[in-house]
């Protein structure tokens, strides 16, 4: 069996898929249904490109009603479930806070334009059916990016296997998803970004099946007068969360693992860390001093 | 936080993405399997007359599933049994009040040719089948409808309902040498329902209700006494977990089967199948099984010859009290589209292993030998 690793840039992030097989052109064939899957999925829920769902539906704001397919309800569906379990703050229309809080400002933003920004929040509002969504005030907007890169990742396992492929891994940055082990059946090793020190690894999990995921504010963050402020932002203050380092998860599912460690940033450390523990899943959390805690962590 | 549990949510939520979504099959499945079937001889001591040789069964099945556009799928089945040895005919009381038997004393020869055909739709969130079969043998007739329907609902549960009825003709051989009943005729009609709940990722269970209804010709032409009514209820409900323990990376089956019918049988199913992933390739499923059945009202240790045959009775080993063990192993193979699976199950059942046991241990209660290859192949 041979090994080939693919790399390609897709949802802002690179992505790398590692196949095994036994001709190359069945790899390349692979390969290839992978990065179309991912550009298909980049295409519809993307908030940059014109005509996207998401774009469809956030220039419709305050105006009407917007046709949904199955696929874009299951997803509703399922931020509805995070929205919930998370007491709401995980809500896929925080991300106007990005026009308080982005990497152009160079002093902290005024109560007003936070106020500004917050009444454009709020999921309970939204109102959807199996076939319409309505985002009920105007400048209100939808970002499927918390969901859709895990989701993709599964998709992409389902699509690697009908193309025959066995044993391999999916990486849509940093969302990790196994089609099956090594070759040889041995699990891979994945590195855990070192949340202080750029281009280090603080610990390596061994997987061979089900999805990892990582969620950290520190891959993103923005400074103003030397103080770091993480790019996850609470929807219900509208200022930057003070959550733990980095979450990371496994589950059957990367977009179960994605949620996970998402809503534990979402948290103040304490808060998280109780999450992650109530996940029952193994989690490998790393708290604001570098300490590593959960099921995933080791001594050595 | 909340107090539900986030992974069942969320899990469960996930599930209902298209991704993960319960689909029509997408992939044609072709499959043979070739088994043998072997049943011990009976001692010598315990046959009056006739062969001691019993049954062997050689069968072939062939399978064939294959998707019709994106919500159909259909499915043909067709097998063929080669059968020979010789089966009881009645059964004496010795001197000893141990029964004995009278065999047949040709070797019965006969084959048995069986085809089904059934369709499958697909919806969101239900499927609806129908099954057409019909099976064939020198002295039996069958032609069945099933039908099928199952909901899925909240993705973590599903409801099934199904019906079937059969229609069957008897034609004994050699009927009017023996005085054998020259025709008869049997309708079998079948009501079930089923429960699916997904307890977590790792887990189900089901649970099951059938209530059959069997009408017309039910006794055994062949044996020299033998008169059952001409009417049967039976009821079977069922439960089965299924198991995926990671640690172990293997699942546990365990399943349960309680039934009772109007012939005054009563009996319990109890079976346990560990499947262990030795490697992606190879997996090993020890299998352990317990059977026992209580009697039927009607059935008699020995045939009582005195008795006008329009009584019911029945000296069949097959309604006696008595219990039975099965301990199988199966092996299976993959390799890229190919499974290769090997089985080999002994059986052995005798009054002393039930739990309500006639009397008397029957002389023909089996202990057999079956042996199955199966080849299947996705494309």
């Amino acid at each position: 069996m041979k090994l080939k690793i693919h790399r390609f840039t897709a949802m802002g992030c690179p992505c790398e898929l590692r196949f095994y097989g036994k001709k190359e052109i069945e790899i390349e064939n692979a390969f290839s249904e992978c990065v179309a899957r991912t550009k298909e999925f980049e295409h519809k829920y993307s908030r940059y490109l014109d005509d996207s769902v998401t774009t469809t539906i956030n220039r419709s704001a305050g105006k009407n009603r917007t046709t949904i397919d199955q696929e874009t309800f299951a997803l509703l569906d399922y931020a509805q479930v995070c929205f919930e379990l998370s007491n709401g703050f995980f809500d896929i229309t925080s991300g106007t806070l990005r026009q308080c809080w982005n990497s152009q400002i160079t002093e902290l933003p005024s109560q007003i334009q936070i106020e500004n920004c917050r009444s454009r929040i709020g999921w309970e509002k939204v109102t959807y059916s199996q076939t319409e969504i309505f985002l009920p005030v105007k400048g209100m907007e939808l970002d499927f990016g918390g969901i859709v890169k895990e989701y993709a990742a599964d998709a992409l396992v389902a699509s690697a296997r009908e193309n025959g492929v066995e044993f391999g891994l999916i990486n849509l940055g940093g969302d990790i998803a196994m089609v099956g082990p090594q070759a040889d059946g041995s699990p891979w090793n994945i590195g855990i970004v070192h949340p202080a020190i750029k281009g280090a690894t603080i610990a390596t999990i061994e997987l061979g099946s089900g999805a990892l995921t990582t969620s950290g504010g520190y891959e993103r963050f923005i400074e103003i007068d030397g103080q770091r402020y993480s790019h996850l932002l609470n929807p219900k203050t509208g200022f930057p969360m003070d959550s733990m380092l980095s979450a990371t998860v496994i589950a059957d599912q990367a977009v179960v693992a994605g949620s996970i460690t998402s809503i534990a940033l979402l948290n103040n450390e304490k808060e998280g860390l109780r999450w992650l523990e109530n996940s029952k899943l193994p989690y490998l959390a790393i708290t604001k001093n570098l300490d590593c805690l959960g099921t995933l962590a080791r001594t050595d | 936080m909340k107090k539900t549990d986030p992974l069942l949510a969320l899990t469960t939520a996930a599930l209902s993405l298209p991704v993960f979504a319960g689909t029509p099959p997408t992939e044609k499945e072709i499959s043979l399997r070739a088994s043998s079937y072997e049943e011990d001889d009976i001692s010598k001591t315990s046959v009056l007359s006739g062969s001691p040789e019993r049954y062997k069964i050689d069968k072939t099945h062939f399978r064939l599933l294959t998707p019709l556009g994106s919500d159909w799928s259909t499915e043909i089945n067709t097998s063929q049994e080669v059968m020979s040895g010789a089966s009881p005919w009645g059964t004496f009381s010795g001197s000893d009040e141990q029964p004995s038997l009278i065999m047949s004393g040709a070797t019965i020869r006969d084959k048995r040719t069986e085809v089904a055909v059934s369709i499958t739709n697909y919806q969101d969130d239900a499927s609806y089948g129908v099954t057409l079969g019909t099976s064939r043998e020198d002295d039996y007739k069958s032609r069945s409808i099933s039908l099928s329907a199952g909901w899925d609902l909240n993705n973590m549960s599903t409801l099934g309902i199904g019906f079937s009825f059969s229609d069957d003709d008897i034609e004994p051989t050699d009927a009017e040498k023996f005085g054998r009943i020259q025709q008869a005729k049997k309708q079998t009609r079948s009501f079930s329902v089923s429960w699916t709940q997904i307890i977590n990722a790792n887990s189900l269970l089901f649970s099951g209700l059938t209530y059959t209804n069997k009408e017309g010709f039910l006794s055994d032409p062949y044996k020299l006494r033998d008169t059952r009514p001409d009417k049967k209820t039976e009821w079977a409900a069922s439960l089965k977990y299924r198991i995926f323990i990671d640690s172990k990376n293997a699942a546990l089956h365990l399943n349960y089967r309680l039934y009772n019918d109007g012939f005054g049988i009563n009996s319990h199913t109890v079976n346990a199948e560990w499947h262990q992933n030795i490697s992606s390739r190879w997996k090993i499923s020890p299998r352990i099984r317990y059977y026992s059945q209580s009697q039927a009202d009607f059935y008699l240790d020995a045939d009582d010859f005195s008795l006008p045959k329009t009584v019911n009775q029945s000296s069949d080993h097959r309604l006696s009290g008595y219990g039975a063990i099965t301990v199988g192993i199966q092996m299976n193979y993959d390799l890229s589209g190919w499974k290769i699976k090997i089985g080999f199950d002994r059986y052995i059942s005798d009054n002393r292993y039930g739990h309500d046991s006639s009397r008397h241990s029957h002389p023909a209660l089996l202990d057999f030998n079956l042996t199955s290859l199966g080849i299947e192949y996705k494309f």
